[in-house]
C-alpha cells in the first residue's frame, strides 16, 4: 500500500482493482473455465485448469512502462550484466537502495547501482532494471 | 471538466526518448518519403529560418547549417509510444476520446475543483516518467475551451505545462490573451471575415451575435462561439467515425518502369487498405487508381493518370479488389516512363452488413472464411505475411528505403536499444 501514499492517490480511484494513476498492478489470470473436449469421460481436471505461466506476465508489471534495452559490452561484469544481455527495465518504479539503474549522465546511458545516501554524480534516472535475461551458450 | 492532454514535439519527443544525447538539439522528423519536414523540436522552431513542410532539398542546407539532426518518420515508434500514453490516460479517467497521435480529451468529472490543477501536474508527471514523454495539460469546462487551456499551458511560462480555466473569471482572462486566429475551430478564412469588423481576440469573437455567427460560419462556427461561453456542446467521441474512404499512395524506393512490378506494388497497397476496410467492418463499393511520374524531375517524360472503377458488388475480399485493381491499373499504365508513385482508394464505403447481394452473384461465404483465415494468420505471422500471390516477392526491391529511420526500439526485438560503451 506504501505506493499508493507517495503517488497520493484519491481514493475515489480505487475502485478500479487493476490500475491507479499510471501504476499497473500484475493482473492475476488463474483462471480458465473450459469445457472438456474428451470424447470418452470428461477430464477429471476440468474445474482445475489454469493458464500456462507467462514470463510476461511474471517479469512485467507495467507494460506502458517497461522498455527492453540490449547490453553490448563487456563493462558491467561487476553487475552480473555480460555481453548480449537484456535488461527489464520499468521506468514506473522508484528505485530503492541497491537498485540497479540505467540512468543519464552528460547525455550518456550509463548503468549504475542506486546509493540513496552517496550522491557522487548527477544523473537523470531513465528506469529501474528489474530483470536482466541472459542467454546461456 | 474536461482536459486536453497533448505531448509536446510528438515525433521528436519519441525519438529523444532513446537518444539523450541529442537532447538540447535541434530535432526535425521528416515525412514518409523524406520529402519534407513535418515535425520538430523547440530548438529546431526556434531556428526560424527553417520552414515546415518544405522539401527537404530546398532546405538542406540550412538544416545542415545548423546542426540540425534529422529522422525519417517511424510511425511504428510514434504509434506505440501513442498506445502507451492513451493507456496511462486511462488510469486517470474511464473516458478517454483519442483525439490524434498526439492528443487526447479526457473527462475529469468526477475530479473536484481545488484538486484539478495538482490532478493535471500528476497526469504529466506520470506521463513523463513512465514512458519519458513530456505532455501539456489544458483543463476547462469544454473542449474548445480546454484546448485553449493547453496552448496556455505552453506559451505561459509559469503554468508549468499544467493550465486549469476553473471559474468564469479565468475563462474570460483567457479569451482575452488568445487572438481568434489561435481558437480551434476558427479557420485562416472566417478568422479573416471576422478581423474586418474589428474582432481580434476570443473574447471579442464571443461578443459577437450568435445569429451573425450562425449565418456566416454555419453551426461549426456556432458550436465554436457557445463552447468559449463555457457552454459544452461537443460530446466525448470514444468510438471513431468510420472512414469514408481509405487510401493510400507512397513513393517508391526508386523509379519503376515495368508494369509487372508496379502491380505488385498496387496490389501490396490494396491488400493494406483492404485490411482496414475489414478491420472496421466495411465493404467499397469502388476503387481509385492512381500512377505518376516525379514532376520534380527536369529530364524525365512526365505522365500521370487514374481511374475509378466501379465494383460489380460492394467487396472487402482482398483478392477481388486487387484484381480489379490490376484491371485498373493496366487501363492506365503507359509504357516508356518512369514512374515514382502508385496509389489506390478505396470508395463508396458501406457497412458490411448494408451490402445487398446481386442475384446473380453466387454467395461469397466460402471466399469470407478464407480472408478470415488470411487475416488470423498475418495477425500471427506479420503484416500481408500471407496475401494474394499478385503481391509478389520483390517488396525490398520497391519498398521506400527510409535512411534516417530510427530502430522500432519497441516492436522489434532485433531493434531494442543498444548500449555499447558504458
Amino acid at each position: 500500500m506504501d505506493f499508493l501514499l507517495i503517488f497520493g492517490i484519491y481514493p475515489y480511484f480505487c475502485i478500479m482493482e487493476t490500475f491507479s494513476h499510471g501504476k499497473v498492478k500484475k493482473l492475476e489470470r488463474q483462471h480458465m473455465p473450459e469445457v472438456s473436449k474428451q470424447t470418452g469421460f470428461p477430464s477429471p481436471a476440468t474445474h482445475y485448469m489454469e493458464p500456462k505461466i507467462s514470463l510476461e506476465q511474471e517479469l512485467i508489471t507495467n507494460n506502458d512502462a517497461t522498455f527492453y534495452v540490449r547490453i553490448d559490452s563487456n563493462a558491467l561484469e561487476e553487475f552480473t550484466i555480460f555481453k548480449n544481455d537484456v535488461l527489464i527495465i520499468d521506468r514506473s518504479l522508484y528505485p530503492k537502495k541497491n537498485s540497479l539503474a540505467m540512468v543519464v549522465i552528460d547525455g550518456e546511458f550509463k548503468v549504475i547501482r542506486i546509493e540513496l545516501e552517496a550522491k557522487e554524480k548527477e544523473f537523470t534516472l531513465w528506469g529501474v532494471i528489474t530483470y536482466i535475461i541472459h542467454a546461456c551458450k | 471538466m474536461i482536459a486536453l492532454v497533448d505531448c509536446n514535439s510528438f515525433y521528436a519527443s519519441c525519438e529523444l526518448v532513446f537518444r539523450p544525447d541529442l537532447i538540447g538539439r535541434p530535432v526535425v522528423v521528416l515525412s514518409n518519403n523524406d520529402g519534407c519536414v513535418i515535425a520538430a523540436n523547440k530548438e529546431a522552431k526556434a531556428l526560424t529560418d527553417i520552414p515546415m513542410f518544405q522539401p527537404v532539398f530546398k532546405i538542406k542546407k540550412q538544416l545542415i547549417a545548423n546542426k540540425v539532426v534529422f529522422f525519417s518518420s517511424n510511425y511504428t515508434l510514434y504509434g506505440e509510444m501513442s498506445q502507451r500514453v492513451v493507456n496511462i490516460l486511462k488510469t486517470f479517467s474511464s473516458k478517454v476520446e483519442v483525439y490524434s497521435i498526439d492528443e487526447s480529451f479526457i473527462d475529469l468529472s468526477t475530479v473536484p475543483h481545488e484538486e484539478l490543477e495538482s490532478f493535471g501536474h500528476q497526469i504529466k508527471n506520470t506521463i513523463y516518467r513512465l514512458t519519458g514523454l513530456p505532455v501539456g495539460v489544458g483543463i476547462a469546462r469544454t473542449k474548445v475551451l480546454s484546448k485553449l487551456a493547453n496552448k496556455m499551458s505552453k506559451k505561459i511560462p509559469n503554468k508549468n505545462h499544467v493550465c486549469v480555466l476553473n471559474s468564469d473569471d479565468d475563462r474570460v482572462k483567457a479569451l482575452k490573451w488568445s487572438p481568434v486566429t489561435g481558437v480551434w475551430g476558427i479557420g485562416k478564412k472566417h478568422s479573416e471575415r471576422v478581423m474586418a469588423i474589428g474582432v481580434a481576440t476570443a473574447y471579442d469573437f464571443t461578443q459577437l451575435p450568435l445569429a451573425w455567427v450562425r449565418k456566416e460560419m454555419t453551426v461549426v462556427g456556432e458550436r465554436t462561439w457557445r463552447e468559449l461561453r463555457g457552454e459544452s456542446v461537443m460530446e466525448f467521441v470514444t468510438e471513431p467515425k468510420k472512414k469514408k474512404a481509405i487510401g493510400t499512395a507512397k513513393s517508391f524506393g526508386k523509379k519503376l518502369e515495368s508494369l509487372d512490378i508496379i502491380e505488385e506494388v498496387c496490389s501490396y497497397y490494396v491488400g493494406e487498405v483492404a485490411e482496414v476496410l475489414r478491420a472496421q467492418n466495411s465493404c467499397a463499393s469502388a476503387i481509385h487508381v492512381f500512377l505518376v511520374t516525379n514532376f520534380f524531375s527536369t529530364r524525365d517524360k512526365q505522365y500521370s493518370n487514374s481511374i475509378t472503377v466501379k465494383l460489380e458488388m460492394p467487396t472487402n475480399d482482398t483478392f477481388v479488389l486487387v484484381t480489379e485493381a490490376k484491371k485498373a491499373l493496366h487501363l492506365i499504365y503507359k509504357e516508356g516512363y518512369k514512374y515514382k508513385k502508385v496509389g489506390v482508394n478505396l470508395l463508396g464505403i458501406t457497412p458490411e452488413e448494408y451490402v445487398q447481394g446481386n442475384l446473380f452473384k453466387i454467395s461469397t461465404e466460402s471466399k469470407k472464411t478464407l480472408t478470415k483465415v488470411v487475416d488470423e494468420l498475418n495477425v500471427k505471422f506479420g503484416k500481408l505475411k500471407v496475401s494474394s500471390a499478385l503481391v509478389g516477392t520483390r517488396v525490398k526491391e520497391w519498398e521506400l528505403i527510409k535512411e534516417e529511420r530510427s530502430p522500432r526500439y519497441t516492436t522489434q526485438w532485433k531493434e531494442i536499444l543498444t548500449l555499447k560503451d558504458t
